[in-house]
């Protein structure tokens, strides 16, 4: 780590790195002289935050885990708009959350560079939704930048930078999952100097107040920038001729989808040309007409929505060109999920007519091995002890309103309480409408961080409005789920720094909400009882179930033996499979009819043990 | 030089992302090209995981299915998992090692039998089992099971990196007590795949 670190604040010649694409945007914001950054975790964009948060302090750059998405992009403008270049990066749907003052800052422009990064997430492997992030540059108007490999997210994120300088614009910087978490061979450049180390803003008024008044002006500006942009795109170097073919074909291709098409070009020795699209608003658009004239067919390979595709044929048709072009819109690629080179391939044979091997159907019938919550991990106690809770009272029609974290995994089979899932901070937001709306009790979950990301504003609806609703926070102490970063409820030093923790249950007696109680969920019977309380008496309760996230606690611990692991005593144990039907953690199985725990995944947490788990105290610490 | 695809499959917290990042420093280290794809998904321990390493003229970090040269299987379901997905007469190395999937003590069931499933599976020839757990154990951890499974790849003389530049890699990475751990773990691994190649 002590050589990763200095490597990437480095300004000499050094070695060939080989990094993330989201590590080597950090690097790229080290060489922008980038002196603020801000951010609220989310995958695939987490590894920049991971990586800034250890060498911010070392190129002289602040950095920040901020609140949520909106926070940390008011932030990063005001930094640029005195005079600091500032860089804000965040999830393709984190920019939902943003978007309201990202719509202004387009608006505004501004001083400093500055550049927003959007993460998106074809295929969903981490999200809710595979929401096309390209769309918020044309809503915003502003410039947009999409690298396909680590050194491209590295040299892209520097000439960002200038371009957002230049035309005093925010530039969204816009990778994807296949993107961002492609490790590869990167070439550092050299450092900018000079950048001013504190900020300085001068005012006007008219410059950064989106009054009515002044809005009306700075849209007609923001108009005319869009316009000299276009000259831009068509003499930038990220916008290139890849390799020439006959004549007969070409493709247009950017971000991921570029380096499927480059690997099916290889494999079956394709004629053709490319042209790779790396400045994606406006669009290169000389070019664009030049590359069209000279191929016959032009295939236009992008995944998710057809945008390029849609700007591309007006293009064509506006400068009368009569090549014909293929895409999504005519049905030869597919407008869901992530492209490989096997399915890239499989389109381009429909339309040149070359012959693919398909690939083989899965023969064999395997259990499936969805993700579970970790051993040790205490919202799986939790979980268990809430919905004994509920049984026990009897609550059979309860609604769970559940919201984005590691405990999402409640939705799973055995604990089954999640019954809503679909944006930060939602839990508590349903929670409100299923309180008016039903005569059903409502129990939310949601994480520490998301609480404090969106989930006080519908805490503070329900007590205003009088709506009864039971909140549960999970509060292990980090947003885990991302990769355990720290938020605003634990202290959390960037070097030689403290940060006062914010306490959840101080925010929820502050609003007025009466019935607040705090447990050790490793403590079953305690949380038992702080359910069943709440369960019983009809009112707005909250619940904060405080205990650290056990991977967090393994790496605090750096441990690499565990000290106490839990083992089953066959003499005690009835069978009775509770630990494996109810509990169900990772490290409990069956093998050869008998209940085992494996001692390279039991994690020493011992709520296995207590007997609201294993009634016949069979689970013991293995000596 | 023609491309060399690797997955690597197993459970999270086995270090298949380690072992994938081993390998592709190791490859950097001797001058050739190299993409890894690091997916991470929702879950940080105990659901599937799946690294793909292209060492030579790749551009992006998937492979066609059809074109593995190595599959590194650190759990026997999730190995055939792979195996029955890509059509290839890739070279198999497996860790014996099971973790059975929630899914499957939720039924009362126990772990699958998967001897003899890979022959169903056309384009599999062969497939090394090693027992990387525990040979990690006697190296000085179970968590060296992934530095086992790099040996076990040298000595099958296949992969494009060499034990040396594997050294160096492991240099850059461990240091004090979990790089010796981690030297002899690859030693081992090493010599388990010699022996089994002397058996057959």
């Amino acid at each position: 780590m002590v050589k990763f670190d200095a490597n990437m604040v480095d300004n000499s010649e050094n070695e060939v790195l080989f990094l993330l694409s989201n590590e080597a945007i950090a690097r790229g914001a080290v060489e922008a002289g980038v002196r603020v950054a801000t951010t609220y975790p989310g995958t695939p964009s987490s590894e920049v935050g991971d990586t800034l948060s250890h060498i911010a302090g070392k190129s002289g750059m602040k950095f920040q885990f901020s609140i949520n998405e909106k926070v940390a992009i008011e932030t990063a403008f005001a930094a640029s708009i005195s005079g600091q270049r500032s860089m804000v990066f965040m999830k393709h749907v984190g920019l939902n959350v943003a978007s309201d003052p990202f719509m202004s800052i387009a608006y505004t422009g501004v001083r400093a560079g500055m550049v927003v990064m959007s993460a998106d997430d074809p295929s969903m492997y981490s999200s809710q939704s595979e929401q096309d992030n390209r769309h918020y540059a044309d809503l915003a108007h502003v410039p947009m930048i999409e690298p396909s490999n680590p050194q491209e997210a590295k040299d892209f994120l520097v000439l960002a930078f200038d371009l957002s300088e230049k035309f005093k614009l925010p530039v969204l910087f816009r990778t994807t999952t296949r993107v961002s978490h492609m490790r590869g061979a990167v070439t550092p450049g050299k450092i900018r100097e000079g950048q001013p180390d504190t900020g300085v803003f001068i005012r006007d008024i008219h410059e950064f107040v989106c009054l009515p008044s002044n809005s009306y002006t700075l849209k007609e500006k923001l108009i005319e920038k869009e316009h000299e942009l276009k000259k831009e795109s068509d003499i930038s170097p990220m916008n290139r001729i890849i390799r020439k073919g006959t004549g007969e074909y070409g493709i247009i291709a950017s971000g991921a989808a570029y380096n499927s098409v480059m690997d099916v070009i290889s494999e079956y020795d394709l004629d053709i040309s490319v042209l790779k699209l790396g400045f994606t608003n406006p669009l290169p658009e000389s070019a664009i007409v030049k590359f069209i004239s000279d191929n016959k067919k032009v295939i236009i390979i992008e995944e998710l929505d057809p945008y390029l595709e849609y700007k591309i044929r007006t293009i064509a048709q506006m400068n009368k060109l009569d090549s014909t072009i293929f895409g999504k819109l005519d049905g030869y690629f597919s407008e869901s999920h992530e492209f490989t080179p096997d399915t890239v391939a499989h389109s381009l044979s429909r339309i040149m007519g070359f012959a693919v091997q398909d690939v083989p159907e899965n023969k064999l019938v395997l259990p499936a091995r969805p993700p579970v919550l970790c051993p040790g991990c205490p919202h799986r106690a939790t979980y268990y002890a809430v919905k004994r809770a509920v049984k026990m009272m009897n609550k059979t029609d309860t609604i769970y309103a559940s919201d984005i974290g590691c405990y999402s995994l409640g939705l799973y089979d055995p604990y089954e309480e999640a019954d809503t899932m679909i944006s930060m901070g939602s839990s508590i937001g349903m929670a409100n409408g299923f309180a008016m709306s039903t005569k059903q009790k409502v129990i939310a979950f949601i994480g520490d961080s998301t609480f404090f990301h969106s989930g006080i504003p519908p805490l503070i609806n329900a007590v205003h409005n009088k709506l009864n609703m039971l909140v549960m926070v999970l509060d292990n102490g980090t947003t885990a789920m991302t990769g355990q970063q720290p938020n605003a409820g634990e202290n959390f030093s960037p070097p030689g720094d403290e940060l006062p923790p914010v306490s959840i249950e101080n925010i929820a007696r502050s609003i007025g909400v009466a019935d607040v109680q705090i447990v050790d969920p490793y403590d079953i019977k305690e949380t038992l009882k702080a359910v069943t309380k709440a369960l019983r008496e009809n009112t707005l309760s909250v619940i904060v179930a405080r205990r650290e996230c056990a991977i967090l606690r393994d790496k605090a611990m750096q441990k690499t033996h565990r000290v106490i692991t839990y083992t089953v005593n066959q003499d005690k144990c009835g069978k009775c499979m509770n630990c494996v039907e109810n509990f169900a953690c990772p490290a409990i199985s069956i093998e050869g009819g008998n209940i085992k725990i494996d001692s390279n995944i039991c994690d020493g947490c011992g709520v296995c043990a207590e007997p609201y788990v294993c009634p016949f105290k069979a689970i013991e610490v293995a000596q | 030089m023609k491309t060399f695809n690797i997955i690597i499959t197993g459970v999270g917290g086995q270090g298949i992302i380690t072992a994938g990042t081993l390998i592709s420093e190791a490859a950097i280290k001797m001058g050739l090209n190299v993409v890894m794809s690091e997916i991470h998904g929702l879950s940080q321990r105990g659901g599937s995981v799946n690294v793909e390493v292209r060492i030579g003229n790749a551009y992006g970090p998937i492979s066609p299915r059809r074109k593995f040269d190595l599959v590194l299987g650190f759990e026997p379901i999730e190995t055939m998992r792979i195996l029955s997905t890509i059509n290839s007469d890739a070279r198999v190395i497996m860790n014996k090692e099971k973790i059975t999937p929630i899914s499957v003590s939720l039924k009362d069931a126990e772990y699958p039998d998967v001897n003899g499933m890979a022959l169903l599976i056309p384009g599999i020839k062969k497939i090394y089992e090693i027992d990387a757990g525990d040979i990690g154990n006697q190296a000085g951890s179970f968590r060296s099971a992934n530095t086992v499974m790099i040996g076990a790849v040298l000595s099958l003389g296949i992969l494009p990196v060499d034990e040396k530049s594997i050294i160096e890699a492991l240099n850059d990475r461990f240091s004090g007590k979990m790089l010796d751990i981690n030297l002899k773990a690859m030693k081992l691994g090493m010599e388990a795949m010699k022996k089994m190649d002397a058996s057959l």
